[in-house]
């Protein structure tokens, strides 16, 4: 049965002289843009089935009771998909991530409760999974939105400058 | 000019600042209005009314009424009176042919009186049609408020800001801000919306946005507010309203003369602006609050010739006369007082507005003649005179005039509806207020009802005999406050979906072109020579715009057999099938292909733009069955490319370990290896009609890969293709684009595709219905045909059987590799059959054309399958 790796960019290999190279369009969007970070490259996992025995140590969305999202560092990703219970998905290449500073930026990006995240919604009109840290925000989203959202993000940084 | 320093005037006198008005150079003190330095500069016609284009000076100064609206620095419909001064501003007039003073179109007012009754354009212009353009352009003239100029660019920045808070209290009087200070005591966020510029302060703990003007009360406490450039939308959990009273003027003959004011005028005036607002004056009013400028007019010297308190007395008549539009006198009872100015007021009524949209009820106050808001519904409040706490108050009449009276009493400005044509409006049977707001207008100009509300309600009570409580009040919708269109649309951002490549293809020079939220390469140059290139070496077309998704689970295969018309069951592990998604009413919906990855888990494709349908409709089913199904959407995780041609099989075997050949992926196979090192799904599949694999991986891996094709197969000559050359190939194969080649009526039976529908299967979504179909026989037939003499038909262009049209062509091009134009197109069943003629209407010419019903290009498909 086939294990989907197609869908994993950490399942490529260096062989017979070839050198896969990833490539992020959203970072190619943000080049040069101050106050926003590319997040890309984080590993996000979905999980279905049981959710009782998710890890404590990532950042997590309950999408519904049957589904949530695990985001985590690229490289915990291949183990964690491992580990966890239910049937696992990774949409590590689905989703595009980017970190941007100040509620105002976002009260103009999304209509999200911004006192109840992390939660899913829509950001720039594209649906989106929204985490908080303080006045930090991530925001991950399909990464085919990538150059419309930094479109959107920036023209509304550029509002509020 | 100016009266001596006033003790709260709110004008800085060591602030000069300059603007331009009809070209003129005007001045005024900072702290003031463009509106009061327009009257301190001598200017009393502000505007000219709507449909008479009569002169209209300062009425309320308090940004209700219509009067004031001029264009400012290209922005229409700004109320002076309460627009900032501002250094530079460009101030003009609106609505006139000519100029304030001279306004060539007042020849309405003069002698267009018998032919404009109330409703006039209901009941004129009709006959004979064929003037109707001519008088559709002189209307378009004269109508309407102020002029955007259409090529103008977007001059504003306008943005939408989303906002919660426990308490948002709309007006910041002394009320307001008490339930304000309340609210915030009690650790609960507040917001405080007020239009004017500065407040008082309101205290810590309240968030004060000023000036701004709630819209509206919407569902769920959604509260959109207008603060210049930025549209909040208030989420409150609990919305206090303290939106106060509005000053209600009186109808007389005359009371629209330059010169009848609003109390509230004369207040503004003398004590922000220190201004005199006239020389001699006569007061008629209802209340305190009308009655008190007396105090106000002495201080600006200005001799008050008579009061009249209507507590104490109500005059059995009073009218205004003036000379080119400015008042010279009032006459009370038949007793004329020469005065020039007027200042008049019929009480106060609340603010409602917002409560009855909030759904409060609103009923009428017989004692003080005016409307006032009960049974508030939950979460919302009403505090300070908005509750009806005005004072103690006169009820005037509906109408101060004499029967006999020639003159024009206006019951509303913005609309220059009259007391005769409200009269008139009864006499037609309008005989309800909501009927009659919309055969005279009334209360549906700029102010919307806050000037002239009250006064219809009256006018219809005494016309019907009817009391003002039967009559009732209109219905109160959005927007409370005049909002731009700008404001409204906000940045205009398009959600836009691009592929991981999009880069490469812009590098490469493409025409990019949308296909639904899409961007995609329309081509590289030459779409003939990109098409062509395809049957003869190899190309690559980026596809990863297909809709893309995993259904997986025990009932994986139950599902989709339900889904489709076609078999699943049966399909093996590594097998791909092409397959059509009907609605429960067998219409074609999308299509695409399914692939089985495993016993439990297939591979779906769907079209580019029907992928976020599909994927709901698969939810929905998922939702109603119950099925132990997962249904994920991959769709832009894999970045998709086709490489298709002669060639493919050379240039894929150099970058796989894999066995490409024939017996190792065949046509209609399914399988996973690294390409170039990159894990791909290779379905070989033929949209194009050559042979062709098309990769689906990662897509962070997009533009690595497309290089590396692109320099692995320089030698091979492998070059991208755009849409335009896939769609001319495909055409070759009468392969359809759904939407295209379908409607919304079409099914796959019509659709010559009977053998995708198993109508043996137990059951499918759509079954019942393309077995009605099948019994009432088939309506028309989606058919191939091709052009004797090379023209191309317009797609949609008439299908002509005996001299009707009986059929539209769906798709037409020209084939550089058959060397003739091909199509295809819905006929009538009986010239469904090899080599019937149809006639084309091609620029209104019939054209001949031959059905096929055959792939035009390798019938057999020997070169897919090669």
């Amino acid at each position: 049965m086939s294990d989907l790796s197609f869908l994993s960019p950490d399942a490529a290999r260096r062989e017979s002289g070839f050198e896969p190279r990833l490539a992020s369009p959203l970072a190619r969007a943000l080049a040069g843009a101050q106050g926003v970070r590319d997040l890309s490259g984080l590993a996000k996992i979905e999980v279905r089935g049981e959710l009782d025995a998710l890890p404590q140590d990532a950042d997590l969305i309950r999408i519904t009771a049957t589904r949530a999202l695990i985001v985590c560092p690229s490289e915990r990703g291949a183990a964690l998909r491992r580990s966890l219970p239910g049937r696992v998905f990774d949409l590590t290449a689905a989703l595009a991530g980017l970190e941007l500073c100040g509620e105002q930026a976002m009260r103009r990006l999304t209509d999200l409760d911004l006192e109840a995240l992390p939660a899913a919604g829509k950001v720039a009109e594209a649906p989106a999974f929204v985490f908080r840290a303080g006045d930090t925000f991530r925001i991950f989203f399909p990464q085919e939105y990538g150059h419309y959202v930094a479109e959107v993000v920036l023209d509304t940084l550029a509002g509020l400058a | 000019m100016r009266l001596p320093q006033q003790p709260q005037e709110t004008i800085d006198r060591s602030r000069t600042v300059r603007f331009f008005f009809a070209g003129k150079t005007v001045e005024g003190f900072a702290g003031e209005t463009l509106g009061s330095a327009l009257f301190a500069s001598g200017r009393r016609v502000f505007s000219r009314s709507f449909k008479y284009h009569r002169p209209r000076g300062l009425l309320c100064c308090s940004g209700n009424c219509p009067n004031c609206l001029m264009t400012v620095d290209g922005e229409p419909n700004v109320r002076v009176c309460v627009e900032p001064i501002r250094e530079g501003a460009q101030v003009r007039a609106q609505n006139v042919l000519g100029s304030l003073d001279r306004d060539l179109l007042s020849v309405v007012d003069r002698f267009g009186g018998p032919f404009t009754p109330v409703g006039f354009y209901y009941r004129t212009m009709i006959r004979p049609r064929r003037l109707w353009p001519y008088y559709e352009r002189g209307l378009r003239r004269v109508a309407g408020l102020g002029r955007l100029d259409r090529h103008a660019a977007r001059s504003r920045r306008f943005d939408v800001e989303h906002r919660r808070t426990d308490v948002l209290v709309v007006g910041g009087g002394s009320a307001g801000v008490e339930a304000a200070r309340a609210a915030a005591a009690e650790g609960r966020s507040t917001l405080l919306v007020d239009e004017r510029r500065s407040l008082p302060d309101v205290g810590a703990g309240v968030e004060v946005l000023a000036p701004a003007r709630a819209l509206g009360v919407y569902e769920g406490g959604l509260v959109p507010v207008d603060a210049g450039g930025v549209l909040h939308r208030v989420r409150a959990g609990r919305i206090v309203v303290a939106t106060g009273t509005l000053e209600q003027p009186l109808v007389f003959p005359g009371n629209d003369l330059v010169g009848v004011v609003l109390p509230e005028l004369v207040r503004r005036m003398v004590d922000d602006w220190s201004l005199r607002p006239g020389e001699r004056a006569v007061v008629v009013a209802a209340d305190d609050a009308g009655v008190a400028v007396v105090e106000q007019l002495r201080r600006a010297d200005v001799r008050v010739e008579r009061v009249v308190d209507l507590r104490e007395t109500i005059p059995r008549t009073l009218s205004a006369a003036g000379k080119g539009g400015r008042l010279r006198a009032v006459s009370i009872d038949g007793e004329e007082i020469s005065c020039d100015l007027l200042v008049s007021s019929g009480g106060r009524q609340p603010a409602y507005s917002l409560l009855a949209q909030a759904g409060a009820r609103i009923e009428h106050d017989a004692a003080r003649g005016i409307f006032v808001p009960a049974e508030l519904p939950p979460d919302v409040e009403a505090v300070g005179s908005v509750t009806g706490e005005v004072g103690r108050a006169a009820v005037p009449p509906a109408s101060f005039a004499d029967r006999a009276s020639k003159s024009r009493s206006f019951v509303c400005v913005c609309e220059d509806v009259t007391e005769k044509d409200m009269r008139r409006a009864v006499a037609e049977g309008f005989d309800s207020i909501e009927l009659a707001k919309r055969y005279t207008t009334v209360t549906m100009g700029p102010c919307q009802g806050r000037l002239c509300h009250l006064q219809a309600v009256r006018l219809y009570a005494r016309e019907t005999g009817a009391g003002e409580a039967a009559i009732g009040t209109t219905t109160a919708r959005p927007p409370w406050a005049p909002v731009s269109l700008g404001l409204l649309a906000g940045r205009g951002h398009e959600p836009t979906k691009r592929t991981s490549l999009h880069h490469r293809h812009v590098e490469l020079g493409a025409t990019m072109t949308w296909a639904g939220p899409w961007r995609r390469p329309h081509s590289y140059g030459d779409p003939a020579a990109e098409a062509q290139h395809v049957h003869e070496a190899v190309g690559l077309i980026d596809v990863s715009t297909l809709g893309k998704l995993i259904v997986e689970g025990p009932d994986a295969a139950a599902f989709l057999e339900l889904l489709y018309s076609n078999r699943f069951a049966d399909l093996r592990t590594g097998r791909i099938r092409y397959a059509v998604l009907g609605t429960d009413g067998g219409r074609i919906m999308d299509d695409g292909t399914v692939g089985r990855l495993g016993e439990e888990r297939f591979y779906v494709t769907t079209t580019s733009t029907g992928a976020d349908t599909v994927i709901e409709w698969f939810e929905w089913w998922n939702a109603v069955w119950g099925m132990d199904v997962e249904i994920v959407n991959v769709t832009g995780a894999l970045t998709a490319v086709n490489v298709a041609g002669p060639r493919s099989r050379e240039l894929l075997g150099r970058l796989t370990d894999a066995d490409v050949s024939n017996e190792g992926v065949s046509y209609l196979d399914a399988q996973e290896a690294l390409v170039a090192g990159v894990p791909c799904l290779i379905l070989r599949i033929g949209f194009v009609g050559e042979l062709g694999y098309e990769l689906h991986f990662a897509s962070p891996y997009g533009e690595y890969l497309w290089d590396t094709l692109l320099a692995r197969g320089a030698d091979l000559d492998a070059r991208p293709f755009g849409l335009e050359p896939q769609r001319i190939l495909r055409l070759e194969k009468q392969h359809i684009i759904v939407g295209q080649d379908t409607d919304s009526e079409s099914n796959v039976l019509e659709a010559g595709m009977s053998w995708i529908a198993k109508l043996d299967k137990e059951d499918f979504v759509g079954k019942w219905a393309l077995e009605q179909v099948q019994e009432r026989g088939f309506r028309e037939r989606l058919v191939g045909f091709e052009l004797a003499n090379g023209v191309v038909p317009a797609e949609g262009g008439q299908i002509v059987v005996d001299g009707r049209p009986r059929g539209r062509v769906t798709s037409a091009r020209r084939s550089s590799q058959l060397g003739r134009v091909i199509g295809m197109a819905w006929v009538p069943p009986e010239l469904a059959e090899e080599g019937a003629v149809l006639e084309i209407k091609v620029d209104g010419s019939l054209e001949q054309a031959r059905v096929r019903l055959e792939p035009f290009f390798d019938p057999a498909g020997e070169r897919l399958r090669s």
